[in-house]
Order: structure tokens, then sequence, then C-alpha cells
């Protein structure tokens, strides 16, 4: 498993370019927008969309044909690429919770414990995408992923913005929700979220090897 | 080293049945046409496609108990298939050093430099040539006991092919324990580099034989109308009408040279032998 995550990070570098103008982006947008959440998820997606890319310069020119030759289970292919996806997604959330709570604090509009319980809540969200993306991405190939990877992110945001709208329908306030979190043991709450999220991925992974192992080359 | 029983694999209407055998110390060359089913029976030994039947022996294991770290045991190239080609070489060492716990870096490096090779550029701006050289080399690089290579000096030209072809044959000198399987469109490759040869043809094999044999007792017999009546026919594999008469081949050359000394014999070269068992007709 080492030498194919050593493979895709070697792939990363062709993005190298990408990379620096998203981390520019991300660090921009945290000093002028003030959603923390938006800029945290943007991230984590981000870093996910670098794991598809890097099955799509697997897939290209029948390149999978030659890795499953080499002593590579499909097993092996499918762990690596969620290690790839937790690695990537997180850094991004990382990134993107660091730079949001700094330009908060520069600003004076969020405290540090605020910032740091929304980027716990938000890092559930970033497990649930590489959860929902993955099996999809690996399943469909060349044109076809390219229109799933527009769906899934497309149904993500659609389904944020349908959640939003109907907790407003319900008279439910998400800020102070937010806010009353603390009261009701943030901390339980946080962990039951990367519970789900943690056992989202696991299905995920399965059906995943499912996935790779009914696969032709 | 490799076994090949019945193996089974439909697509649409073709349909591939194929039994081989590569033994410890032999170089075995598969031929055949194009979509004649070779690189689907490389695919099924190394499990990139599922068969439908039949059984598949490698080094001793069933297929498909055969697991990931056992294959660090084969080496492989595929024809149209390799590293990404968004790599350089640079980027291939520290994966391979990785996935083979005996790959041997310092000779890989040094074959690199020896074909002239540029280490920091990206595959996919290599020559077909420069391609072919480095699938070879990843494939003998971590002491494999058995090579699987699938065209593996398609687009060289004759000397680099030739420093290829070397580098086979010294692969198999270090140790007697060691086979390869090897498919080419080349004769020539396959003529001074294989101890025997599968033809398939349509899925079947239809011709194995050693390459000693086919070199020496292999032979087109040209004949006219009157010749072809009154030869024997019983060592005769294929005929083909021609505007002459009649090409027919047979593995009894010695045969028809002693009992019709004024028969046009000509010597049978792989080429030949092909397209005779492929375009000629069984008696």
């Amino acid at each position: 498993m080492r030498g194919l995550l050593i493979k895709d990070l070697k792939l990363m570098r062709n993005m190298g370019n990408s990379l620096i103008i998203i981390l520019l982006v991300a660090v921009g947008m945290s000093f002028y927008n003030s959603d923390m959440s938006f800029i945290v998820v943007y991230m984590a997606v981000i870093g996910t969309t670098f794991t598809s890319s890097t099955i799509s310069y697997d897939e290209f020119d029948n390149g999978n044909a030659f890795l499953f030759s080499l002593p590579v289970s499909r097993k092996d292919y499918v762990l690596e690429k969620y290690l790839f996806a937790l690695l990537m997604s997180g850094t991004g959330w990382l990134v993107g919770s660091i730079a949001s709570i700094a330009a908060g604090a520069a600003k004076g509009s969020l405290n540090l414990a605020e910032g740091m319980m929304t980027a716990l809540v938000l890092l559930p969200v970033a497990f649930c995408l590489s959860a929902f993306l993955l099996p999809l991405r690996l399943k469909f190939e060349g044109e076809k992923s390219r229109i799933v990877m527009i769906i899934v992110m497309g149904g993500f945001l659609l389904v944020a913005v349908m959640v939003a709208k109907l907790a407003k329908g319900l008279g439910i306030d998400l800020d102070t929700l937010g806010e009353r979190i603390p009261e009701m043991s943030a901390g339980a709450g946080i962990a039951v979220a990367l519970g789900i999220g943690i056992a989202l991925l696991l299905i995920s992974c399965q059906i995943s090897i499912k996935i790779m192992e009914h696969k032709e080359f | 080293m490799l076994k090949i029983d019945n193996l089974n694999k439909s697509y649409g209407t073709f349909r591939l049945d194929c039994s081989m055998e590569v033994l410890q110390g032999r170089v075995t060359g598969l031929v055949g046409q194009n979509g004649a089913g070779k690189s689907t029976t490389f695919k099924a030994v190394l499990g990139l496609i599922r068969p439908d039947g039949g059984r598949i022996e490698i080094l001793g294991k069933d297929s498909s108990q055969f697991s990931a770290k056992e294959k660090q045991e084969l080496g492989v190239v595929l024809s149209n298939a390799g590293f990404s080609g968004y790599l350089t070489i640079k980027d291939i060492v520290p994966v391979m050093g990785s996935l083979y716990a005996r790959f041997d870096k310092t000779f890989f490096l040094e074959q690199v430099r020896r074909f002239g090779l540029p280490d920091n550029q990206k595959i996919k701006e290599f020559s077909t040539g420069m391609k072919a050289k480095l699938k070879v080399l990843t494939a003998i690089s971590h002491r494999a006991r058995l090579l699987i290579l699938d065209e593996p000096t398609a687009g060289l030209d004759v000397v680099a092919r030739d420093e290829l072809l070397e580098l086979l044959r010294a692969f198999m000198e270090q140790d007697e324990d060691r086979g390869i399987l090897v498919s080419s469109h080349i004769s020539g490759d396959l003529e001074t580099l294989c101890d025997d040869i599968y033809m398939l043809h349509n899925g079947k094999i239809i011709l194995h034989e050693d390459t000693d044999v086919l070199l020496d007792d292999y032979a087109v017999l040209k004949v006219d109308e009157q010749q072809y009546r009154t030869i024997e026919k019983r060592y005769i594999l294929r005929c083909r009408k021609e505007s002459f008469g009649y090409s027919c081949l047979t593995n009894q050359k010695r045969f028809y040279m002693e009992n019709y000394p004024k028969l046009a014999v000509l010597k049978g070269s792989i080429d030949e032998v092909i397209m005779m068992m492929i375009r000629g007709e069984a008696l």
C-alpha cells in the first residue's frame, strides 16, 4: 500500500499549480467570507476531488491493468484510495479550519473555542463526502465519472440547502442551534457525528472493495 | 512454472479455449494474429479478467489462491499499459522499492543509464521505444521467477531490440529456476529467444513445437499440380492453392528431401509456418 501512496503523492505534483491557487482562494475567502463552514467544506471537497483525480490518472491509458499486475490486490488499492482521501480531505479540512479560525480571530468575529467546535462538527461532513463519492467514482469511468462527480458535489450542496430551508420552515434556527450545542453536551454530539461518519466510511469502503473485485481490466 | 488447462473466456462471438505450459528454465513464445486471444490469455493469468472456465496454475499455486504478495515473483510487461505517463523514472524508483522486497535499484538505474532513458522526464513524453525499454527494465529488476511479457519489443529498432533480448537471455542465465512467457509479432525475436512456441488462432492453440524442431524439421514444399497429385500427404499439415500449384507445410522436411529430390523445399521460418497454419487448409 505504501507504494501506491507514494505513487499518488508523486501524481499530486502534477496538480501543484492548482493546489497553490486553491490554497490562495481559501485564505482569501476566509478573510472576506465570514461563513467558516463554507470554507472548511470547500477545502475538504477539493481534497476529495484530488483523490478522484488520482483514480483518473490510474485509469488513463489502461493503467489499472498494469497496476493490478504488480503486487497490489484490489483491496489494497481501495484501502489506499480511502487513506489518501482521508489524508487529502483531512488536510483540506485542517487548512480551511486554521485559515477560518485565524481570520475570524484577526477580525474579532469568531472566538477560538467556537471555531474549533464548528471545525469538529464539519469533520464528519468531510468523511461523508468521501464515503459517498469514492464508490461511485470507482464504479464509473471516463465521461461517466465526471457526471458522477458533478451529481455528488451538486447533491451535497442541494442537501445542505434543503436542510437549511427545511429547518427554517420548521422554525428551527440553525444559528441558535449551534449556540445551544455546548449546552447539550457538544462533545457527545460531535462524537456521535464522527462515529456516524466513520461507520459510513467503513461501509463505503466495503462497497468499493466489492466494486473493484468485480471489475475486469 | 505456469500451466493453463482449458482456459475459457468468451467475448460476444469470440471464444478463447487455451491450454499451454511454461516449464522451468525455458522461454515459451506465444504467437498469433491480432485478436487471436494472446492478451486475453495474459490477462487471465494475471487475474485481470475472470475466466469462464478452466484452471491456471502459477508457480505451483492455483491462480485464485495466488496472492498479491506472491506477485512479487512475477515480472510483467503489458502491450498497452504501464506506469502512469505523468510519472517520471525518479518517481517510479521509490514505488518499485516499496512494492518489491527484492527490487534491485542499482541494477535498474544502471540499465536506465545504459539505455539512455531520461530519469526526470514524464513517461508520456518518451518515444515508443523508450517506453518499451522502461517496461522491460521494470519487469526484470526485482528478481522475479516468471516473466510474463506481452509484446515487449513492439516499437523498438533492431539494435534496441537486440539489447533487450540480450537482457532477457542474461535474466535466464542468472538462475535456472526462472521462466518466461513472451508474445511477439516479430519472428526474429521468437527464433532467437524462445525454446518452444505456441501458436494461437481464433482463441485456440493450433500448434505447439520446440523452436529447434520448427526451424529444422518444418518446411514449405512448392509443388505443381502433377507433383501435388503424387506426393505422400501423410506429413502435410497445411496446404494452400497458389498460381503455380500448391504450397504445402510439412513437419518432415527430410522425408521429402530424401524421397522427392526434385521438389522445391523452402526452409521453414516462423513467419512462413504461421502464414501456412493460418491461411492454409488441413488435408
